[in-house]
């Protein structure tokens, strides 16, 4: 077992609020430059550049996640992060078809560009990817652990889109661990396994928090068992 | 009532490059899916959610204006995503009620 870097929350291109320097590739290259030991692409409710990313990670032999943040019904972003690609695209899919049908204005949000692993356009995500789906976070969390993901509710203590502003506490459900930005741990979090990410939606960004996780293997019964274990150990 | 009355009931303006034009009333929440559903052209939105996707949201609308609540500030990002937009900025000292119920009363409604 070795002490790991994750990173579990980066946007790429996709995600209309990140930069389009953010293309698979180079957040694979960046990650590895920053001596990461394993990351993953959590696009808002569309997980359509996972495959490039998944093939732009083991290019350099950078383990990964395949991942998306689900926007609840009730706002709140919550972290579905899975070991294998293809229930990753599935829960993906599904996602997709209950957000909000309202379609991008690439000209007024930008393009949400799906691409390849040589960053060509593939396609584009048409539904505005800002949205909210119609699934309560209530029943969310069930239902990504169900499907074999982690599950970790993001920014719990951030003004806006985390559980705290928007439920107004955290609701006691078996999450794999918390998303925290600030350096101080909010009153509420007391109890789950704590995690910062970085939130990156541009290069710079990448490695700006991060976690270390002892940890054997990159799989999800591996990192949820590494997760419970260290806030065992803190306690 | 003018965009650039709302200054009158006590709102301090964040963000200044808009048109200035008449208000077709408001609409209040804090939910953007909703907002995103509900708010209607030149309106004002009344909200506590001072973020940058508060701005899209209020600008897929064409709304005339946002007023944030309890105090909130808009960091240097929104404000130039309003401009960009068009859309006003204020912050009004007071909560979502009383703040909805100042333009109601000035609109008229």
């Amino acid at each position: 077992m070795k002490k790991a870097r994750i990173d579990f929350h980066i946007h790429s291109c996709l995600s209309p609020c990140a930069s389009l320097e953010m293309s698979p590739r180079a957040i694979a290259a960046q990650a590895k430059k920053l001596g990461l030991d394993c990351i993953a692409l959590t696009d808002h409710c569309c997980a359509e550049n996972l495959p490039a990313f998944h093939d732009a990670c083991r290019e350099v032999h950078l383990p990964c996640l395949h991942g998306m943040e689900v926007c609840s019904e009730e706002e709140v972003h919550v972290l579905c992060l899975f070991d294998q690609l293809d229930p990753a695209l599935e829960f993906g899919r599904m996602t997709y078809d209950s957000l909000q049908n309202f379609p991008n204005n690439p000209e007024r949000f930008g393009d949400q560009p799906i691409v390849s692993v040589e960053g060509n356009i593939l396609d584009f995500a048409e539904k505005l990817l800002i949205g909210s789906t119609s699934i309560s976070f209530f029943d969310l969390v069930p239902m990504a652990l169900d499907a074999g993901a982690l599950c970790i509710p993001s920014h719990i203590d951030r003004d806006y889109y985390g559980a705290l502003a928007h439920l107004g506490f955290l609701p006691d459900l078996p999450y794999s661990a918390v998303e925290v930005v600030a350096r101080s741990v909010p009153e509420a979090a007391a109890g789950w396994p704590l995690v910062r990410f970085s939130d990156a939606h541009c290069l710079n960004h990448l490695g700006r928090r991060y976690t270390e996780l002892m940890v054997d293997e990159f799989t999800v019964p591996s990192l949820y068992a590494a997760f419970a274990e260290q806030l065992r150990t803190e306690k | 009532m003018k965009t650039s009355e709302l200054e009158k009931l006590g709102f301090e303006c964040l963000q200044n490059q808009f048109e200035d034009v008449e208000i077709a009333g408001g609409y209040t929440s804090d939910l953007l899916s909703d907002v995103m559903a509900n708010l209607a052209e030149h309106q004002v939105l009344i909200t506590i959610q001072a973020h940058k996707n508060t701005v899209a949201v209020a600008s897929l609308a064409d709304a005339a204006a946002i007023v944030f609540c309890h105090g909130r500030k808009a960091t240097a990002d929104v404000v130039s995503a309003a401009a960009q937009e068009g859309i006003a900025l204020f912050s009004s000292p007071d909560n979502q009620y009383n703040t909805t119920c100042r333009v109601a009363k000035f609109l008229g409604a």
